[in-house]
């Protein structure tokens, strides 16, 4: 009886998958081999490209981006554009500012980046004028921008205006050829045909797709404005210690395993940032329950998000699931924030925050930041 | 500062309550009043469309009296309005209506039509002599300064930081007007199609075209994003780590 059972061979072959789990190899046999572990098996194959041939036409998708990057919306926006489009459609994409980063993957076939647009500029003569060039040039069906408050909502009104065009703002859904947006505050859904210029609102379109784009870059527009009548007089920054977490850029947030929260608040200071606190820190009185980021506290958007002493629970990953660059300090190497951050420096935390604070005070600080170093 | 020679024009629309739905003053509308009558003793409030009850509100927040332009319903409130405040120095109003579509385009196509530059995200508004000095809105905690000549229209930002009061007496002691319209306004052809929003709206999504084993593939190679690691080094090391880090993303300036 017991020869008869068929047993499995527990030294059977199997690769490591990207996330360190053993799967075996069906239908293989013999014994493991050492070869696969170097090459895993499971390496994302490149997408296929979504554009076939010669475009035949285009959509045109236009953001400002900042410090480099899209932000979320705007790769939204492309996405939706390239799931929108034709085989024989492709996307461009005019990025107003620099861009450091590779939009193949949310579906762009063409790319022209303006890095003389000062980001945080206002110059929406210029920017409506360079617009306007990419429109003449390509002739898009539709005109995607994210409806955002950093200029594009503003620039998509203004474009459709200035062509006299019929214009869908906060539209909250996008099917092929048609649009829906909220009327009556929420109370109303109007559906509509797409018209030209098509202002989108977070969250529309997935952007995990399984195509490509072309990702070529083409010359920026050229046109110059006339000295137009808006005068920008730059920039007036409120510290983000000053401001709510939600709206902070820049947060220091403080879990269990930081004890002196003094040195933490000279850091967030010598950042400008804004303090925040995981819920076990705030549990312990340590800080004030507005400081909770979290399921229960607050959910932030802050481009850098720097977590000492923060295992990363999953209900604090919720808070923090917008925010771009997250950097941990952490003594235990496989914390789950490990897998979130961007970075992840494995130390004691009051070391490293020391060292932070030491090399900090031999830069070259802003003046209101040297103060409290 | 008082500017008793500016003719200025505060646009006023009927908003809608959120959670009842029933008809109030619209919030960034009374920003707008409110920035308005910090600039000028005497504005002219208007509103095109019906002489609605809660026109009233705008009397408590200070109006003298709200001039109804009269309007059929659903039509597009542009012409009368752009004859009526032409020749005025500046145009104030909230930057998206509650009740109607929202779009909050009118702003945009009231300038085009009178010839005027247009700033939107208005949070303080200074005039200094025929220079209009606007502080707008952007996220993250930052303000932006921007400067026009008048005349102008400006579109005031929901967190404007102005506390308009409501006063009962003013109420009382205000009136609706209602002016003949200078032009008629064109008749209602909306290309939309209204219904109750009763369903939530369907995210674009790309159609799931992989067989079986592809998506279990799929499945299994889950995105475990985890950027670097630093292990090894000095405390010190560590530190710089994180502002070479901060640095190559631009995140910090210095």
């Amino acid at each position: 009886m017991n020869q008869e059972r068929k047993r499995l061979d527990p030294r059977r072959p199997f690769v490591l998958s990207p996330a360190g789990l053993r799967r075996i190899i069906l239908g293989a046999t013999g014994g493991f081999d050492a070869s696969l572990l170097a090459a895993p098996a499971y390496k994302p194959a490149p997408k296929p490209l979504r554009l076939k041939g010669d475009p035949a036409g285009y959509l045109l998708v236009a953001a400002h981006s900042q410090r480099g990057m899209l932000d979320a919306h705007a790769h939204q926006a492309i996405a939706a554009a390239a799931l929108l489009a034709s085989p024989q459609q492709a996307v461009v994409v005019l990025v107003f500012g620099s861009l450091n980063e590779d939009l193949r993957a949310y579906g762009a076939d063409l790319v022209a980046v303006l890095p003389g647009a000062d980001e945080l500029g206002f110059a929406p003569e210029q920017e409506l004028a360079w617009l306007c060039e990419f429109v003449t040039r390509y002739a898009p069906a539709h005109v995607f921008m994210p409806d955002n408050e950093i200029g594009d909502g503003d620039l998509g009104r203004r474009l459709a205006i200035h062509l006299g065009a019929e214009v869908a703002t906060h539209v909250v859904e996008l099917k092929p050829g048609a649009v829906a947006m909220y009327w009556q505050g929420g109370a109303a859904l109007a559906r509509g045909l797409m018209p030209l210029v098509v202002l989108i609102a977070p969250d529309v379109a997935e952007t995990s797709l399984p195509f490509s784009g072309a990702g070529e870059t083409v010359a920026p527009p050229a046109a110059q404005a006339p000295p137009g009548r808006y005068q920008n007089r730059g920039l007036r920054e409120i510290a983000a210690s000053a401001l709510a977490l939600e709206e902070a850029d820049f947060i220091v947030a403080a879990g269990n395993g930081v004890a002196d929260i003094p040195t933490l608040e000279a850091v967030a200071a010598a950042f400008g940032a804004a303090v925040g606190a995981s819920r076990v820190a705030v549990d312990e009185g340590k800080f004030t329950r507005d400081k909770q980021i979290g399921a229960t506290g607050k959910t932030v958007s802050a481009s850098t998000y720097l977590a000492v002493g923060i295992s990363g629970a999953v209900q604090h990953l919720q808070g923090i699931k917008a925010c771009r660059h997250v950097i941990a300090i952490n003594s235990d190497a496989s914390a789950p924030i490990t897998k979130r951050a961007d970075l992840s420096v494995v130390g004691d935390a009051q070391e490293v925050m020391s060292a932070l604070l030491a090399e900090l005070a031999q830069r070259n600080l802003p003046d209101t930041a040297r103060e409290s170093v | 500062m008082m500017f008793p020679q500016l003719k200025i024009a505060a646009l006023v629309s009927v908003g809608r309550n959120p959670a009842s739905g029933a008809p109030r003053a619209a919030r960034n509308d009374v920003l707008a009043l409110d920035a308005a009558l910090a600039l000028a003793p005497e504005v002219s409030v208007l509103h095109a469309g019906d002489a609605a009850p809660a026109l009233h509100d705008y009397l408590a927040y200070g109006a003298a009296s709200v001039e109804v332009l009269p309007l059929p319903a659903g039509a597009d409130a542009l012409a009368p309005l752009a004859a009526r405040v032409a020749g005025y120095d500046l145009i104030l109003c909230g930057q998206r209506a509650e009740a109607g579509q929202g779009s909050g385009t009118l702003p945009y196509r009231l300038a085009k039509a009178l010839n005027m530059p247009v700033v939107s995200a208005a949070l303080e508004i200074t005039l200094l002599g025929d220079i209009v000095e606007i502080v707008q809105f952007l996220p993250k905690g930052q303000r932006r300064v921007v400067r026009v000549s008048l005349p102008a229209v400006i579109a005031l930002h929901p967190l404007a930081p102005r506390a308009p009061r409501y006063v009962y007496a003013r109420l009382r002691a205000g009136r609706l007007l209602s002016a003949p319209a200078l032009v008629a306004a064109p008749l209602p052809v909306s290309p939309w199609q209204s219904e109750p929003a009763v369903k939530k709206p369907q995210k674009l999504k790309p159609p799931e075209t992989r067989q079986g084993h592809a998506r279990l593939l799929g499945a299994i190679a889950t995105e475990s994003k985890g950027g670097a690691l630093v292990r090894e080094g000095s405390a010190a090391e560590k530190a710089r780590a994180i502002l070479d880090y901060l640095r190559t993303n631009r995140l910090i300036e210095f």
